[in-house]
């Protein structure tokens, strides 16, 4: 007869989905009953897509619809949105490499496909576009914070980095280029993401929580056999770690892990090899190191204009010798 | 020659077969191309499969630090029973040793070893029969994160989601909770509304509703324990003369359930309080010393996690909770918010309120710090919280008394303030001061009604050449109307008025007429205005 007491956990359930989202921004919005709080928490996007078609071209004949357009566009407190404020039209089209998409509009931006849709890894602008009925999110990818990013909008001829492929990342730090790299691979791939420091090392753990292709070793990737029971075979290796014997550390790494015929693509850092020397003279010696490791670099890539004397080589490992017949 | 395997899911032992194809390191890895290629190479003779999550993970540490684990030194001592003479392929040299000591297996590490390995690992879903890709996967992933976790000696007691959500719990409660207050009231104030009225507060209301149930139990129902004397009283007194309707037994066991209701959510409210406290007290020691339980939660809450609270810089801490009237004040150049959230800390509610905006930034980065000692700290410990919140009331007490030093004399000795006397002191409108026109008091009977009017007539007329019979009575109505704002009491007024009204009656009755002619003050002003010219 009595009415058993629910500890309202329907409601505290959805209420907490959307906080978690939420607490992120340290926005606490007025959380009201339905629908609204949801749209509180997007930060408005998703509404103000829909509006996206009247205000883009202000070509709407209804004065009170311009009114309401104006309206909306004045009250810019989030501020520093760029070329991708709140209605923006913009057009998301596909990059040469396989993954990777530029968002053209006001400024372009290089983006890839949001996999945890509605979160932000480290506060960066996501863009939602509607394709027919779909709603596909993106996340911009920032190349001053990120290696690849830079590498990528230097023009590398090849990342090898794709949907599907398995990539063992080297120095993942607090995950945020890590992220971009689970979001090309996909569902179907897997990036080890190995990081030594334990304060990094949280929020990779916290990256990886919600990314389920991400696997986070907290080890030191100068002893690869340390972590073997975890890691299968991979296709790529990415090294960011700044390192002077990063070079060792890429070669123990590969003869553990890397496939014959995989690939590594490495980020050299000069000052931290050799702070004396010029940064010339300290790549083409990498390069060398390298090429002793049975370890084939094909390209060669400085990141200039995004960072000051740092350069990407890519390479082959192991490569099947061309049969001469 | 057999092979050690260490995967995720299990421990494999491997036996190689062709053990010619060792020899010829650089190509074997043509061996491994394919698994049917694999398998004649080497051949799965045993798997041990981890039974859960725990045991993995007690074996990838074991594997970390080079030891032997319980689960390897079961499956070795399989292989040392069947198979001593056999000589053990390892991929860690250090493992290798430690198992030649313990378990006098001979075992080998060579390039050849780590190039089998290789190819072991390439083929490893086609060698491994019996395990599906998808469960390698998942135990790997699962058994990175409790690997990781370990090393990060991520204890649950220092998780602060917990602390978000029992906050945002909390607010969930109190909202719902004076929803249901309310209705229950509304509901029950058909059938008997006088009791919401009387009983002012809710849980005392719910429990009188559940006991009392129809309005006309009430005479024979016992309150004393749920309601102080007098209000019972006042409850039964109402029963009486209560005007609700009726309402049937169905209805009032549906109110009853309410009521329940609301009972168990204050209960659970008051749980739920505890548990935030115990919370704060073990996740963030310092900052619950320096501003309490409440304030710090939301603190918490409002920036997201503790780690993004200790990131935060102490004037953000300072006004975090305030930031439409931080922006809006920025935006338009005027003076920015001095407190957010902080303002409810205790700190700076017992200060007065010109000393409040200090006490708010000292409060701010004295806490700024405790937080990023409890986010950042190895040791958890409220030391450092007490000292800081000694320090800031011992600041405050010194900002109080600042303004309050004896300027002669020692200098140091302090001022004595007075001691706060009530000093009563009503003060009346005086409404006789707000109009020239003399005027009596609002309230007018009926013979003021005509002494008032009178008067106007021989004030104008006075100005400009009055006649002379009204002079004499002017004078003296004027004379009366001058006596009357002197004094204070408005009944003394009218009573002077109306008894010096009487004599004055008779003589007045012929200007009375005449005021009577002319009844609107307008219409008077035009008419002595028409009488002048």
């Amino acid at each position: 007869m009595r009415p058993g007491f629910s500890p309202r956990g329907d409601r505290g359930g959805r209420g907490r989905g959307g906080y978690g989202d939420r607490g992120g921004f340290g926005d606490r919005g007025g959380r009201g009953r339905g629908g609204f709080g949801d749209r509180g928490g997007r930060g408005g996007f998703g509404d103000r897509g829909g509006f996206r078609g009247g205000r883009g071209g202000f070509r709407s004949p209804e004065g009170g619809f311009r009114g309401r357009g104006g309206g909306r566009g004045t009250p810019r407190g989030r501020g520093g949105r760029g070329g991708f404020g709140a209605g923006r039209k913009v057009l998301v089209e596909p990059h040469r490499h396989e993954g990777v998409f530029i968002c053209r509009g006001k400024e372009d931006a290089l983006v890839t496909k949001n996999m945890v849709v509605g979160e932000s890894v480290y506060g960066e602008k996501r863009i939602n576009v509607e394709e027919g009925e779909t709603k596909i999110e993106y996340r911009a990818w920032n190349p001053f914070r990120s290696k690849l990013a830079a590498a990528i909008l230097g023009g590398i001829d090849q990342i090898h980095i794709k949907p599907g492929a398995k990539i063992m990342y080297l120095g993942a730090a607090s995950g945020t280029t890590v992220s971009h790299v689970s979001d090309i691979v996909g569902p179907e791939g897997l990036v080890y993401a190995v990081e030594f420091s334990h304060r990094s090392g949280r929020d990779l753990l916290n990256v990886a929580k919600k990314r389920t292709n991400i696997i986070p070793i907290i080890e030191d990737a100068r002893h690869p056999h340390k972590y073997r029971m975890l890691v299968g075979m991979v296709d790529v290796i990415f090294a960011d770690v700044a390192q002077p014997d990063q070079t060792r550390i890429v070669a123990l790494n590969a003869h553990n892990f890397l496939k014959n015929n995989g690939h590594f693509v490495i980020s050299i850092k000069a000052n931290c090899i050799d702070s004396t020397a010029a940064p010339e003279a300290v790549f083409a010696s990498e390069v060398k190191k390298m090429s002793g490791e049975n370890m084939k670099p094909q390209e060669q890539l400085t990141l200039e204009p995004y960072e000051r004397d740092h350069a990407v080589v890519v390479g082959v490992y192991r490569p099947t010798p061309k049969q001469k017949k | 020659m057999l092979v050690l395997f260490e995967t995720a899911a299990g421990y494999a032992i491997f036996k190689v077969i062709d053990e010619s194809k060792l020899q010829e390191v650089d190509s074997l890895w043509k061996e491994f191309e394919t698994p049917e290629k694999a398998n004649k190479v080497v051949k799965l003779k045993h798997f041990e499969k981890f039974q859960d999550t725990t045991e993995a993970l007690a074996a990838a540490t074991a594997l970390v630090e080079g030891k032997i684990g319980k689960s390897l030194k079961k499956i070795l001592k399989k292989v040392a029973a069947t198979e001593a003479h056999e000589q053990l392929a390892i991929s860690d040299a250090k493992l290798g040793g430690v198992i030649k000591e313990k378990l006098n297996l001979s075992c080998i590490h060579s390039p050849a070893v780590a190039e089998l390995m290789r190819g072991i690992r390439n083929q490893m879903e086609g060698l491994i029969t019996g395990l599906p890709p998808r469960e390698i996967s998942a135990m790997s992933l699962g058994l990175a994160h409790s690997l990781s976790r370990y090393k990060l000696k991520f204890s649950p007691d220092k998780v602060d989601t917990m602390i978000v959500q029992a906050i945002s719990l909390l607010d969930d409660l109190d909202k719902e909770l004076n929803n249901y207050v309310m209705r229950c009231r509304e509901w029950y104030g058909w059938h008997f509304p006088e009791l919401g009225k009387v009983v002012t507060d809710n849980m005392a209301y719910c429990k009188t509703v559940l006991k009392i149930g129809e309005r006309t139990n009430v005479a024979g129902s016992d309150l004393s324990d749920l309601l102080p004397e007098e209000i019972e009283g006042e409850v039964k007194l109402a029963a009486e003369i209560s005007m609700g309707t009726e309402v049937s037994e169905q209805d009032i066991n549906n109110i009853k359930h309410l009521c329940d209701q609301v009972i168990e959510i204050t209960e659970y409210r008051a749980q739920l309080y505890d548990y935030l406290k115990n919370r704060m007290m073990a996740i963030a020691p310092n900052l619950t010393v320096m501003v309490g339980e409440l304030v710090g939660a939301r603190l918490i809450s409002h920036a997201g996690s503790l780690l993004n609270l200790a990131k935060h810089p102490a004037s953000t801490v300072q006004i975090l909770g305030a930031e439409k009237a931080l922006f809006r004040a920025l935006k338009t150049r005027k003076d920015t918010p001095k407190y957010g959230l902080i303002y409810h800390a205790s700190l700076v509610g017992q200060t007065t309120a010109k000393n409040k905006g200090k006490i708010s930034r000292m409060l701010a980065a004295k806490a700024s710090l405790a937080i990023r000692y409890d986010a950042l700290g190895e040791d958890t410990n409220a030391e450092m919280g007490v000292e800081n919140r000694a320090k800031l009331e011992a600041r405050l007490r010194q900002l109080e008394e600042k303004g309050i030093r004896r300027i002669s004399g020692t200098g140091k000795a302090m001022a004595k303030a007075d001691k706060y006397q009530h000093k009563s002191e009503v003060k009346m409108y005086d409404p006789s001061g707000d109009s020239t026109i003399p005027s009596t008091s609002k309230k007018r009977k009926f013979e003021e009604v005509e002494e008032a009017e009178e008067p106007v007539t021989p004030v104008t007329q006075k100005t400009k050449k009055p006649k002379k019979e009204p002079v004499a009575e002017e004078e003296a109505a004027q004379m009366e109307t001058e006596e009357t704002p002197k004094k204070k009491k408005k009944k003394k007024e009218k009573k002077e008025e109306a008894v010096a009204e009487e004599p004055k009656e008779e003589e007045q009755e012929e200007e009375v007429t005449e005021a009577t002619e002319k009844k609107k003050k307008k219409k008077k002003k035009k008419v002595k205005e028409e009488e002048e010219d």
